[in-house]
């Protein structure tokens, strides 16, 4: 047989090995309920609950950052994020943070936001002088 | 219902575009199918004929897609938004220099921009690739109809196919605003994302987009080979094309690194996003093939793999392509297009070229030509190929964790329950298995460089080659060990790569001074190995020792348990004027200046040495860009220092509530505790008024005494532009707060200007106060012209009047006047007129009125003798007679009055900025080994280029 085909043989064996072990990076979307009972870093993506506070005062602290989301369960609850208030958060709708429950708080150690495209196709932006 | 006659569009461009459109895939469908001939018939004389056809209707189909692209510009240059298009990506306050990055924002003008670039290299393939032009011809002819299907825009019933770009707006959504004739003198563009109003936006997709159409020709090489049965004849030709194609497509990556890195606020330059990945593992694929590629060209081995290396190279930028442009990568990605309804379309575009790829293959694979005789183990041939299967390994295991979307997708449809699974933490789970890929390909790049092509005499080579890596191993070693003293790298693993990295340094240093003897024509690829291992160096000091130097020791601790301390302090409140130290560096926010929608700010570091001596003084200006109706920040720039072994990069993360909303700034403005003081000019009063303790609900009540020191008729404040015929007034307050030392003095200003007061208040950070002048001021500190009783006089140079107790001599009419009321037009006939007034006491003054004629209109400038209340108007000149007609008059002296001063004492200052500042130390080591991989790219291609001019010359 080919030395080709050894290291070919081996290389997929290492492959098929990886992937097995990168089955324990992939997690589904999370639940706070789930990482409350887990403990363990947990993927959320929710709905950014807009009628809540978002609360950032960077002459307190600029590196903390709360605002409420809602889950795919409908559970509502508080997030933390260890850093600057993004811009253009408010226009956010779909938010996905990474973190762990801590008591009663999610604490964010990453997020994503999503934005509706600039461009809504049903708005027309009129000039506001002539 | 009649049509509307819409006014002001044109109509015109439009259906110049459309028609051409239309053209571009109907001629280069018949470009496709006369190459296609061309090739069938090749050895039969209706050759000739084919590829006549061919080549016009190539030529054709490249002249209608240059005339799309010139008509979209032509609408957007002339910002005519009755286009769909133009209305999305342009504004009217989009600076021209960012027309070309308006035009490939889109969907449909970056498939332009990829086309652009396939006709161009199509070009050269008809120049250049002789007996190769028609098979590879018809094959980028028939990916240029697929590309130009997505800019149709026909329907089959339900089914879209393609966007259109040329389609106008009212045709393209359904408002209310159309059923007005007149509907394009009210909207205005959207504009560029100003995200994307940046020069790497103007460079970056023209370069990646050209590394994408060139996998096109290997590709269509490959094909040929295998389609013609020339397995070994297309080898050669090929390769400067692979050669190319991986230089340009890999700058292209190092443009969008670079771009992350200097320009967008994302705090590095790779950070595994689906986006960036699907670009970097088409160009990994290519690499492979241009291995075996030479490989084939050396030795005659490995022409099977190089085919299938070529063919997943431009099936994998079809699927990237797929995975950016479909909307499918979701909540996956920070950047890619917005959906335009194409994906079905795109899906094809992936099955048509991988079915016809794998059908060609599969008939032709036990015909390619393979030596009997297997590769030495102590070959280059064999340990290259090894090479080609880590990159190819590296580039699937990328693909594997980035569909992930793909599964759950191709999963729901079958099971809508399934809920999609998503990596948790996304670099460390690349870089986890990256790092080994890494380790590989440097080790193999190091000693691989001592073998030799076909090895028939290892009993003699064997000493060179061991002692060579012997020392290189040792060399490397010690090298590692002084650079881990700067580099901290705990675990193993990552030192190991650090070794890895700098063995291929050593190794390829070694090989270009006593193999090559420093001649590098012949050494892109020592050039190019070379830059990988300085990368690997770059990559591990940066990223391992890259470090958030913006770190706040004040900042409370403990507001949430068990949080890592790495996770906060990376930003720092930083107030104007106020300097705080940060990781040894004095940072002080000087100054900030606003310029159209952009303002920038000074930053300013000082490092000092033990003895307080500044060793380093720079300032960095990071800007934050406002949205249009200045309500919040639209994007925000850092600004980097560069040194040549770190870089300090700054970066605005946010900045006050009103200083981003002007709209907030003006709520707060007038939610402010403003209180009435009246003092006159020298009095001090005293009053008791409450300041805020800053986040509880509780005041204190403070005592303050507040003084007017003066009046100033001509105040100047840095907000206020003085204009023609403005009545400005400021005055000059000290102010003083029991429980601190220092007085502070201001100057607050009012200006009228026409029937609008324009207030300038004065903050005063330290006592959290602001102080304003109160609109009365200007009927205290003014007689108004009504008031006044003016009485006319006509006077001669000489002549004196009497009025009261003055009298008023006309010393003399000056011909230049000057007065600071006065600014000289173009074509102004000025005349002054300078008049002695002298009291009963002796005392002299001056007064200097002008008359001057502008355009057809006489008009008066008057002048104000302040002392005496006495007003001077100069209302028109006889140059017969030499006089001027006069019309002076007394106001009654003007009575001390009380100076109108409001303090609100609930103030908080604002003037701040919250910083981002981050060290990486060793980028430059990045940057530098990507540009000597790009380098060896191209030094190899020309070498293989000047190779094919001079055939039978072998390396």
């Amino acid at each position: 047989m080919k030395k080709i085909y050894i290291v070919a043989g081996i290389m997929v064996v290492v492959a098929i090995g990886l992937l097995m072990s990168a089955a324990k990076d992939m997690g589904t979307f999370g639940t706070f309920a789930e990482a409350e009972q887990s403990g363990a870093k947990v993927k959320i993506s929710g709905q950014l609950s807009k009628d809540k506070e978002m609360y950032y005062n960077p002459e307190e602290d600029p590196n903390y950052f709360s605002f409420y989301i809602t889950d795919s369960q409908g559970d509502e609850r508080k997030v933390v994020l260890r850093a600057g208030k993004p811009q253009d958060f408010e226009l956010s709708e779909q938010i996905v943070v990474t973190g762990t429950m801590q008591n009663d708080v999610f604490l964010a150690t990453d997020m994503l936001m999503k934005c509706p495209s600039k461009y809504k196709d049903d708005e027309i932006y009129v000039k506001s002088q002539g | 219902m009649e049509p509307i006659q819409y006014i002001g569009e044109h109509l015109l461009p439009g259906k110049i575009g459309h028609f051409a459109v239309v053209l571009g895939f109907v001629a280069g469908l018949t470009a496709a199918l006369s190459y296609f001939f061309a090739t069938r018939h090749r050895e039969s004389e209706a050759f000739n004929s084919w590829r006549r056809l061919g080549r016009f209707a190539f030529l054709t189909h490249g002249a209608a897609i240059f005339s799309v692209i010139g008509m979209l510009f032509y609408v957007m240059v002339n910002q005519y938004y009755e286009y769909q298009y133009v209305w999305a990506h342009v504004s009217d306050d989009l600076p021209m220099k960012y027309i070309f990055s308006a035009f490939w924002e889109g969907q449909e003008g970056s498939f332009l921009l990829w086309m652009f670039w396939h006709v161009v290299l199509g070009i050269l393939l008809i120049i250049s690739a002789k007996e190769w032009e028609s098979p590879t011809m018809a094959v980028l002819a028939i990916v240029q109809v697929f590309i130009n299907s997505m800019l149709l825009g026909i329907y089959f019933g339900d089914v879209k196919i393609g966007s259109n770009p040329t389609l106008l707006l009212r045709d393209t959504m359904d408002a209310p605003i159309f059923a007005n004739a007149d509907y394009l003198s009210l909207i205005k563009g959207n504009g560029l994302n100003p995200l994307l109003q940046n020069w790497w936006m103007t460079i970056h997709p023209p370069t990646l987009f050209l590394g994408f159409a060139s996998t096109t020709i290997p590709f269509a090489f490959a094909i040929a080979g295998l389609w013609t049965r020339q397995h070994r004849a297309w080898i050669q030709p090929a390769m400067p094309w692979a050669l190319f194609s991986a230089a340009i497509l890999g700058t292209g990556i190092v443009m969008g690194a670079a771009w992350a890195y200097e320009a967008l606020s994302f705090g590095g330059y790779w950070a595994w996003d689906p986006v960036e990945n699907m670009s970097l593992v088409p160009w990994l694929m290519l690499l492979a093939g241009i291995h075996t590629n030479l490989i084939a060209r050396s030795t005659g081995h490995s022409i099977r793999s190089t085919y299938v290396y070529y063919i997943l190279t431009f099936l994998l930028i079809l699927y990237s392509t797929f995975m950016t442009r479909s909307g499918i990568l979701g909540e996956t990605s920070a950047h890619a297009f917005t959906e335009m309804g194409l994906e079905w379309q795109l899906v094809l575009f992936i099955g048509a070229f991988l079915g016809l790829s794998a059908v060609l293959l599969a008939r032709r694979y036990r015909e390619v030509p393979a030596p009997p005789k297997e590769e030495p183990t102590a070959s280059k041939e064999f340990w290259m190929f090894i090479g080609s299967l880590v990159l190819l390994f590296s580039a699937l295991l990328i693909t594997a964790s980035t569909s992930l979307p793909v599964y759950n997708s191709i999963v729901k449809f079958f099971n809508p329950e399934f809920r999609g699974r998503v990596i948790t933490d996304v670099v460390p789970h690349y870089n986890k298995y990256q790092l080994w890929i890494g380790v590989f390909m440097g080790l193999l790049s190091g000693f691989s460089q001592y073998l030799r092509f076909r090895e028939t005499n290892w009993g003699k080579h064997w000493r060179p080659f061991a002692i060579h890596t012997a020392a290189a191993l040792l060399l490397s070693g010690v090298l590692t060990f002084l650079l881990l003293q700067w580099i901290t790298a705990q675990a193993w693993q990552y030192q190991l790569l650090l070794f890895a990295g700098v063995f291929t340094v050593v190794t390829n240093l070694d090989y270009i001074a006593t193999f090559l003897r420093g001649n590098l024509k012949a050494g892109g690829s020592v050039v190019s190995h070379l830059g990988f291992g300085l990368m690997i160096v770059g990559i591990l000091a940066s990223g391992l020792n890259k470090k958030y130097i913006s770190s706040n020791p004040f900042v409370m601790d403990g507001l949430i348990e068990g949080a890592d301390d790495d996770l906060y302090k990376r930003n720092i409140l930083l107030f104007k004027g106020n300097t705080m130290l940060m990781s040894g560096y004095e940072v002080t926010y000087v100054s900030d200046t606003l310029d159209g929608f952009t303002r920038t700010y000074t930053v300013n570091y000082k490092r000092r040495n033990a003895q307080g001596q500044v060793i380093e003084d720079f300032n960095l200006y990071p800007n934050i860009l406002y949205d249009k109706s200045f309500t919040k920040i639209a994007a925000s720039n850092p600004s980097t220092k560069q040194y040549g072994f770190k870089d300090i990069f700054t970066n605005i993360t946010t900045l006050a509530q009103v200083e981003i909303d002007l709209e907030y700034r003006r709520q707060r403005e007038d939610s402010l505790n403003y209180r009435l003081r009246e003092a006159a000019i020298g009095e001090t009063i005293a009053f008791v008024d409450t300041v805020p303790v800053r986040d509880r609900d509780t005041f204190v009540l403070k005592r303050y005494e507040l003084r007017v020191e003066s009046i100033n008729r001509r105040p100047a404040s840095p907000d206020y532009q003085p204009q023609p015929g403005d009545l400005p007034i400021g005055a000059t307050v000290s102010i003083r707060r029991e429980d601190d030392d220092s007085t502070y003095v201001v100057q607050p200003m009012v200006a009228l200007r026409g029937q609008l007061i324009y207030s300038y208040p004065v903050q005063i950070n330290d006592l959290s106060a602001k102080v304003r002048l109160n609109d009365e001021i200007f009927n205290r500190a003014f007689v108004f012209d009504e008031q006044l009783d003016y009485k006319e006089y006509r006077l001669r140079q000489g002549e004196k009047v009497r009025i009261g107790e003055l009298e008023v001599a006309l010393t003399q009419f000056l011909p230049r006047p000057q007065h600071p009321d006065y600014q000289p037009q173009e074509g102004d006939i000025a005349i002054g007129a300078m008049l002695e007034v002298t009291r009963p006491d002796g005392q002299r003054f001056t007064a200097r009125p002008i008359y001057l004629i502008r355009g057809s209109q006489g008009l008066g400038i008057k002048d104000v003798v302040e002392a005496l209340g006495l007003n001077v108007g100069f209302a028109s000149f006889d140059p017969q007679t030499e006089s001027g007609q006069f019309f002076i008059a007394q106001a009654p002296q003007p009575q001390a009055f009380k100076v109108p001063v409001e303090v609100a004492t609930d103030a908080l200052r604002s003037d701040y900025i919250v910083l981002e500042a981050i060290e990486f130390p060793g980028i430059n080591f990045v940057w530098l080994g990507m540009t000597l991989m790009m380098i060896g790219l191209t030094v190899s291609m020309a070498h293989r280029i000047g190779q094919q001019r001079r055939p039978g010359t072998e390396n």
